[in-house]
């Protein structure tokens, strides 16, 4: 089994690229992350901010653009049905940089899990009707594909996005 | 009176730091043209000015954050108005003028006049929380009241539907952007 990014390095990388906020609606992937951030972790370097929706997670990361902060939101890419519109006439139109951090289910390992099958196959089509680029985190080489999608979404002043997939931020 | 009649008072009751977050349609265009620019005045998601307006509240400390919304918005996005009441920034005040009607659209009508604004509000953590009519006699001083309100503050008027003829803003929304990062610093 490879290793699983440790929460404490993945918020340290997100402090040092200077994100003051972190939101979004919880996934099964992400609870390692979610579960140091609430317990363990000192939020007046990170903001954790709890969101209903997912479209409320751009929404918030939205006014933290606003203010020349940045924001990371967290997302199943089920919620990724939810944020077409929260995407295309508020964060992108505006120039709103954020990063998405999206479980990438309906892979196999959720075989048994069908609620995710349809959105698991469409998820990269998806994001690129939405003209959001994306990158598939891996262990191995998560600093620099990070490092790059920051590049990307500063210099595109928009919202890139991030696919997760089981055991990578969490077992 | 009518929802551009209530803008029209704010006027007295903010100061050039302060931070409007106004909505979609007709709400965004009478502020562009009745109020100090500039402000974040939201053209297209319906349902999300109050989480923008939460996210610039909890950077922005020191600066009053009023969001304008109608019904139609409030409805479509519920679960903000919980989420701020959840976190309820001092500095952050919520402003729904209720036609109960999609205005900008047409004028058909939405379901707000199910809820029960006196009741509903009263259950949720704000140091303000008043629902009422908007009038000529008591609107000076409930803006009073609500805007300098030293905690999380919410104030629903029921308005008349209304509209001034404005001309749509001139802005792209990118301009807007950068003048709004231009006012933070």
């Amino acid at each position: 089994m490879s290793e699983i990014i440790t929460s404490n390095l993945f918020l340290k990388f997100l402090e040092e690229n200077n994100f003051s906020t972190i939101t979004g609606v919880p996934c099964s992937y992400f609870k390692d992350l979610l579960m140091y951030l609430d317990k363990e972790y000192d939020q007046k370097k990170i903001k954790h901010i709890l969101a209903t929706r997912e479209d409320e997670a751009v929404g918030i990361a939205s006014g933290v653009a606003f203010t020349n902060r940045k924001a990371i939101v967290y997302l199943q890419n089920s919620g990724l049905g939810n944020i077409g519109d929260a995407l295309t006439s508020l964060a992108q139109l505006y120039k709103l940089p954020m990063l998405l951090l999206i479980s990438y289910r309906g892979l196999l390992p959720d075989k048994d899990f069908p609620e995710h099958s349809i959105m698991g196959e469409v998820t990269e089509d998806f994001l690129r009707a939405l003209k959001t680029p994306y990158w598939i985190l891996e262990y191995e080489t998560w600093q620099e594909t990070m490092k790059e999608a920051i590049y990307t979404m500063e210099k595109l002043q928009s919202p890139v996005a991030l696919l997760v997939k089981k055991g990578v931020l969490s077992l | 009176m009518k929802g551009y009649e209530v803008i029209e008072k704010i006027k007295g009751y903010i100061n050039e730091r302060d931070m409007i977050v106004s909505s979609t349609g007709n709400i965004s265009r009478e502020v562009f043209h009745i109020l100090d620019q500039p402000q974040v005045y939201l053209r297209g998601s319906l349902g999300l000015q109050i989480s923008v307006g939460l996210g610039i509240a909890i950077e922005e400390k020191k600066r009053k954050v009023l969001v304008i919304l109608g019904d139609g918005s409030l409805l479509m996005g519920m679960g903000s108005i919980i989420t701020s009441s959840y976190y309820k920034p001092s500095n952050l005040k919520i402003l729904i003028l209720d036609n109960a009607k999609y205005f900008t659209t047409g004028g058909q009508k939405t379901v707000s006049s199910a809820i029960n604004f006196t009741k509903f509000l009263g259950s949720l953590e704000a140091s303000f929380k008043i629902s009422k009519n908007a009038s000529e006699e008591s609107i000076n001083q409930d803006l009073t009241k609500f805007i300098n309100s030293k905690g999380f503050s919410i104030l629903h008027l029921k308005i008349e539907s209304g509209k001034k003829a404005l001309s749509n803003i001139t802005w792209h929304p990118e301009e807007i952007t950068k003048r709004i990062k231009k006012k933070i610093i």
